[in-house]
């Protein structure tokens, strides 16, 4: 616990520091992806918010997701635990996720399904795969470790009216990744990603992603509208956070199997 | 309007005699500007769009790929071993070239399906397992056994993925609709050929023989067609003994095919297959001038003055070849009624070419012969006697036996139209290509294998948001795919219902007896949103779409005939109607249906057009002739051949397919042409003579020598494609040989025949002309 409560203060310290205006030096490329997975996954102790999921396909076909996530964080920069809990479509209201996420290795999954009354462990191998039909994969949901990629500051440039620093990420092992490429505007001031580009394999663009709203919520700058957009089959998603709420003193043993058949009010708020 | 005619017409041939080398220069000119518009051409090989892009087919086509993210463009590579595909080493290669695919361009890389690129939902000691199945290689044979057994007991994976006996493994490859597919299956097989292991490699699909036969056929226009054309040239020579002879007749039919060929690409229309025809069509109409320089030859011998006897010969022939000419222009433009397009370009792109054969006749041949030079007379045959040569005897004898023979005319005519009944209006591009060539093989394999190449989708539209999540509606779903696939056609069947059922085995623990639809409707909209969290959203979107409204019932068919997919689609409609799935109404779509529409549209659309041309065709005789009675005589040949050709199509059980549609529509070229010469100079001699049987014999011989002379050059020239790579151009040829040798026959033994055995009834108003 004690360690938790250091890493806290570094971590708003960090937050700190990045906010003073004058710089004598841009920081490192490993720096900024560093902060920005930082500001992106790990702001405050919990979170918690109700999410609106737009499925859109390139005809304008559309189909909604609406579920409530919490997050609670135990170390920053390290495990997290997720639960997600549905509440649209109304024919998979209740059924609820439950995520375990670690460093260096498989995340452990559990999901219900209520209209079986049936618990499930779920193997997490493939992280690319999409997140409930949409065009953000796990990985995009719970964050990509910064040291899987080796990155390199390109340019600072103007994004609408924001400073960004543009990062271009090439995976380690790239054997192991459905993309080649990963271009990111990581915002200079909230170190929020403000877009970033996915290249396939081929090296084509693949998926973009955009920060379209960011609020500041009780001190922490959130992105409360992003878009995911495959540039090459023309399906996109948009997701909405509403009612975020930082800091609630969860429990990490919230996030239990218990939790899944039945779920504290907490988790479904 | 007849005497203005024959003035201007008089005019005309006289000043081209007199200006020889203008006329040449002014054609040269006009050839230069035509012939610069060629290489702009623009092709368009893609027998899809023989169907506008507005026609309902399509539109619907589109949209269905719409709701389900389909793509319509797949290319499939089986990959199969005798001994099996599981092992280590082979899928070490499998994932390699996967892999190397993911990086093609043209390749749409996210729908890639493959043993590396499809997620199983499976369970292992009670965990759900989501991801590729081809993960990771294995390392040691029992492992890649576990593999495979893993892979066949998910039905959604095998008999489609895997076949049932794990010899053989697919990878589906959709590509863009601008890219080329033979230009990918060339890529694949290089990579392919690299390997050096026991498997084999087979590259299918429609994009692959499409493109392939688009590539195909111009390669092998340009070889076939000039070899034609040489060997006529040759025929030519050794008929009329002069390279002048030859020159001309080859002169006309090039011109011809690059003023029409210059126009249409000029005006920027793109050809099509058919259009691509239109060459070998207007160098069979053009050697209508043959006739010409056959009655020279015999002209040149009775008249002493060179000039004099381009009058008369010219005299003699201009009414045949004015009204064979005018009717061939006239039958080929009534295609251009109908509603398809290329068929419409087609027939006016003929109908032109046609026009300037028939200008060419009164400009550019008279011009040549002024300019053969003097002194080296045109060579005479030997046979001087017209009534000892072979023709002559022939005509004698069709006179004579005239009962009999069109006795053996009706009883032919009777024959053909039982084999017509026989016909069967069918259309498969694979079979394009020859049963040995690398394309047909790799359709039988994929066939045998993993359930054919043809998509049939069959869309159950329950009308509003989550039918289809409805158990009732998935299990009589369901049930239409089990019915479907006892069909032998049918290779696979994959729906929404196997992904349910799937997944609700998978969370029973894997147990076999719960590999079925649940009672609750929340269930199955469950399962289905655990299966869009595990596997690839394309696997589910290709089944059903966004608002759970519609479910695609995927149907591979092992065989890309149209009437195949007809017969499947009529036992699905009676069985529908026995067995409805509720509140829903199932329509098809995909390339296999749109194949079969096309079938409807294009080749009866086709058939239409040229009955209806014959019947056009016919009346314009009557006007020709001015008598009915004369129409009828010179409209039997073309039937004659027509009927005779469909009836052997249908004895011989060879569909009735595109070439076979455009070629028969040459008949309008040939036939007519022949009878109109027949007749023309028959009735010419007649009021000449009034000898019947002497005029009947005299024809035979003499005009009736430059038809033979007419069919049997070309039947030769285009022997040479019998040789040809694709089956449509050994069709091209055989039904080259069959029009002509008929049409030569139908008007040179029975016109004598029925003349003879009519002679009141049609020499009546002939007498009174005079």
């Amino acid at each position: 616990m004690k360690k938790a409560v250091w890493l806290w203060i570094a971590g708003i310290m960090l937050v700190a520091w990045s906010a003073l205006p004058a710089r004598a030096q841009a920081p490192s490329a490993d720096e900024i992806m560093r902060r920005s997975y930082l500001a992106m996954y790990y702001q405050g102790e919990d979170m918690r918010a109700r999410i609106f999921m737009r499925l859109i396909s390139r005809e304008g076909h559309e189909r909604i997701r609406e579920l409530t996530m919490t997050r609670r964080n135990l170390q920053l920069g390290g495990e997290q635990r997720y639960f997600l809990y549905f509440h649209r479509p109304p024919d998979v209201r209740d059924m609820a996720l439950l995520v375990w996420a670690y460093l260096g290795r498989d995340d452990d999954r559990w999901l219900y399904v209520p209209a079986l009354k049936l618990v499930r462990r779920i193997a997490a191998s493939d992280k690319h795969t999409s997140f409930v039909g949409s065009d953000f994969s796990y990985e995009d949901v719970s964050g990509r470790e910064p040291e899987e990629d080796t990155h390199k500051l390109l340019r600072e440039e103007k994004i609408g009216e924001r400073d960004a620093y543009v990062v271009e990420s090439i995976p380690k092992d790239p054997a192991r990744e459905d993309f080649s490429r990963k271009l990111s505007w990581i915002d200079r001031t909230t170190w929020l990603p403000l877009k970033v580009e996915h290249s396939d394999r081929r090296g084509d663009r693949a998926r973009v992603f955009t920060a379209e709203e960011t609020e500041n919520v009780q001190g922490f700058w959130t992105i409360t509208k992003r878009l995911m957009k495959n540039a090459q089959s023309g399906h996109w998603t948009e997701v909405v956070f509403k009612n975020v709420r930082y800091n609630l003193k969860l429990s990490p043993d919230l996030f239990s199997e218990r939790a899944l058949r039945a779920p504290p009010a907490e988790l479904v708020r | 309007m007849r005497a203005r005619w024959t003035s201007f017409r008089q005019g005309l041939v006289q000043w081209c005699a007199d200006h020889p080398r203008t006329v040449l220069v002014l054609v040269f000119i006009l050839t230069l500007a035509f012939g610069s518009q060629l290489p702009r051409i623009r092709t368009d090989t893609d027998p899809k769009n023989m169907l506008p892009i507005t026609s309902p087919v399509r539109q619907y086509n589109d949209q269905v790929e719409g709701w389900f993210g389909l793509h319509p463009d797949v290319i499939v590579v089986e990959i199969q071993s005798e001994r099996g595909v599981f092992t280590p080493e082979i899928l070490a290669r499998i994932a390699r070239l996967t892999d190397a695919i993911l990086r093609f361009p043209g390749v749409i890389a996210r729908d890639v399906v493959a043993l590396p690129t499809v997620n199983d939902v499976s369970i292992a000691n009670g965990v759900l397992q989501a991801r590729p199945i081809l993960d990771r290689i294995p390392h040691d044979a029992a492992e890649a056994e576990g593999l495979k057994r893993q892979v066949l007991d998910n039905p959604l994976l095998a008999g489609r993925l895997v076949s049932t006996d794990a010899r053989a493994t697919a990878i589906y490859i959709p590509i863009e609709k601008s890219a080329n597919g033979k230009a990918i299956a060339d890529r694949l097989r290089q990579l392919t050929g690299k390997e050096r292991g026991p498997e084999r490699y087979y590259i299918a699909g429609d994009p692959v023989a499409r493109d392939t036969f688009g590539a195909e056929m111009f390669r092998q226009m340009a070889l076939f067609s000039p070899l034609a054309g040489m060997v006529m040239c040759g025929v030519l020579f050794l008929m009329f003994r002069s390279w002048w002879v030859v020159g001309a007749n080859m002169a006309v039919a090039m011109i011809a095919i690059i003023w029409g060929m210059g126009l249409f690409i000029g005006l920027g229309i793109p050809i099509h297959i058919m259009a691509s025809m239109s060459p070998v069509f207007l160098m069979a109409i053009s050697t209508d001038t043959v006739h010409i320089f056959n009655e020279f030859v015999f002209r040149r011998r009775e008249v002493g003055d060179r000039r004099e006897a381009i009058r008369q010969t010219m005299a003699a022939v201009a009414t045949p070849v004015l009204f064979s000419d005018l009717t061939t222009i006239a039958g080929f433009a009534s295609l251009a009624i109908g509603p398809i397009i290329p068929v419409r370009v087609f027939g006016l792109l003929v109908a032109f070419g046609t026009f300037v054969i028939l200008l060419m006749s009164f400009t550019l041949v008279p011009a040549l012969l002024a300019l053969a030079r003097e002194g080296r007379p045109i060579p005479v045959s030997r046979e001087d006697d017209l009534s000892s040569s072979w023709l002559g005897r022939i005509g004698q004898a069709c006179v004579a036996w005239k009962t009999p023979v069109a006795l053996v005319g009706v009883v032919l005519l009777v024959i053909s139209a039982v084999g017509i009944s026989k016909i069967r209006i069918n259309n498969n591009m694979v079979s394009w290509f020859k049963p040995g060539s690398e394309i047909r093989v790799a359709d039988r394999q994929l066939s045998r294998d993993l359930g054919g190449t043809a998509m049939l989708y069959l869309v159950a539209d329950g009308k509003k948001s989550d039918a289809v999540t409805r158990p009732e509606f998935l299990k009589a779903l369901e049930g239409l795919q089990r019915r479907i696939e006892r069909e032998p056609v049918v290779g696979k069947a994959v729906s929404v219902a196997d992904v349910v059922k799937r997944v609700h085995q998978v969370l029973s623990d894997n147990s076999p007896s719960r590999a079925m639809i649940p009672d609750s409707q929340e269930a199955v909209a469950q399962e289905l949103l655990l299966f869009s969290m595990a596997a690839r959203p394309r696997d589910l979107n290709n089944l059903v779409d966004y608002p759970h409204q519609k479910a695609n019932l995927m149907v591979q068919l092992r065989s890309w005939n149209a009437v195949e997919t007809r017969a499947l689609l009529e036992k699905v409609r009676r069985d529908l109607t026995a067995t409805p799935i509720p509140g829903a109404e199932v329509k098809p779509a995909g390339i296999a249906y749109f194949n079969m529409v096309w079938n409807d549209q294009v080749l009866v659309g086709m058939l239409e057009g040229f009955i209806a041309s014959c019947i056009f065709v016919f009346f314009l005789l009557i006007l020709d002739y001015r008598s009915p009675r004369w129409g009828v005589v010179s409209f039997l040949p073309l039937l004659f051949t027509v009927v005779l050709i469909y009836g052997a199509v249908g004895f011989v059980r060879k569909d009735f397919d595109m070439p076979i549609s455009v070629l028969s529509t040459l008949s309008l070229g040939l036939a007519i042409d022949f009878a109109i010469h027949f007749v023309s100079r028959f009735q010419q001699r007649y009021r000449e003579t009034r000898d019947l049987k002497g005029s009947l014999v005299w024809t035979a011989a003499r005009p009736g020598r430059g038809i033979v002379r007419n069919a049997f050059l070309f039947a030769s020239g285009f022997a040479v494609m019998l040789f040809a790579g694709l089956t449509p151009y050994i069709t091209v040829g055989a039904f080259m040989i069959a029009i002509m040798l008929l049409s030569a026959l139908a008007t040179v033994v029975y016109l004598p025949a029925l003349i003879a055995l009519f002679p009141q009834w049609l020499t009546q108003r002939l007498k009174e002309e005079r």
